[in-house]
């Protein structure tokens, strides 16, 4: 960090290119580099908000809630070690297997969290996520057998049961 | 964009194109509800696949498919998927029955 300190441009873009290699989501996701100089002290700080499994949760409930007029939320699953590439390469030359966990997104266009879930957490937290979905995406259409589309009020009075198909 | 039509295929080539390249393959859920649109992506960087939808019964078929990819991702490429369904009856196994002699 220091030897670049000199060069503005170059350590942005350098520093850039290491951390958003594979183990982040490109831009578009919401995580981005912000670097500040002020009085000789580089700041670098990542955007990107890594909870707890809980709280992750939490967060994720209230962009469902705060995105009922509009606006959307977008969620991304994506395999991650959270490991530098060299890391990766002390790892393997030791021997060691490098663990992989779940990398978890979440973002409503304006805010990012994110969470990581490895194997023993992932079956709670896919349970907890499968319910916030459920209970939020109430918007999509139930399946309606609409055979008689043209059919008259009068049809409709004699009390057509909508029975609901399942496709299996 | 590369909509594809039939559920079962978009599920069998995601987990393909997951198990090629586990490293860059990522999955996106994308809701609306003003719209009252969901809509999934996979993509490895290179190949895209698409899915829209505005049935809630797809919605439930997503649910399996976000357990699929937990698994794979959590645990990894190589594990066998009948193991997602097999895996909730491993479950209930342990639970072992005391033997009937409660004094």
């Amino acid at each position: 960090l220091k030897e670049s300190f000199g060069t503005k441009g170059r350590f942005v873009f350098d520093l850039r290119r290491l951390l958003l290699t594979e183990e982040l989501f490109p831009p578009a996701g919401g995580a981005f580099l912000e670097v500040e100089r002020s009085y000789g002290r580089i700041q670098v700080s990542l955007s990107l908000v890594l909870l707890q499994l809980d709280p992750f949760l939490n967060e994720l409930t209230s962009m469902f809630e705060k995105s009922k007029e509009k606006g959307s939320v977008w969620v991304t699953l994506k395999r991650s070690s959270l490991k530098s590439k060299v890391q990766k390469r002390k790892l393997s030359s030791v021997g060691e297997s490098i663990e992989y966990r779940c990398l978890i997104r979440a973002t409503d266009g304006k805010k990012t969290v994110s969470t990581s879930v490895g194997a023993k957490d992932h079956q709670r937290f896919q349970a907890s996520y499968a319910t916030i979905l459920k209970a939020h995406m109430t918007a999509l259409k139930k399946r309606e057998r609409k055979d008689r589309k043209k059919s008259t009020e009068a049809e409709k009075k004699e009390g057509s049961s909508t029975t609901k198909s399942k496709k299996l | 964009m590369v909509y594809i039509a039939s559920w079962d295929e978009f599920v069998d080539r995601s987990v393909q194109l997951f198990r090629a390249d586990p490293e860059s393959t990522r999955y996106v859920m994308k809701y609306r509800h003003c719209d009252g649109k969901l809509v999934l992506k996979v993509t490895d960087n290179k190949e895209c696949l698409k899915f829209k939808t505005d049935q809630a019964q797809e919605a439930k078929k997503m649910e399996k498919l976000n357990n699929i990819f937990f698994t794979l991702m959590a645990r990894g490429p190589d594990v066998d998927l009948s193991e997602v369904t097999g895996k909730e009856q491993m479950e209930t196994q342990p639970v072992k029955k005391g033997r009937g002699r409660k004094q």
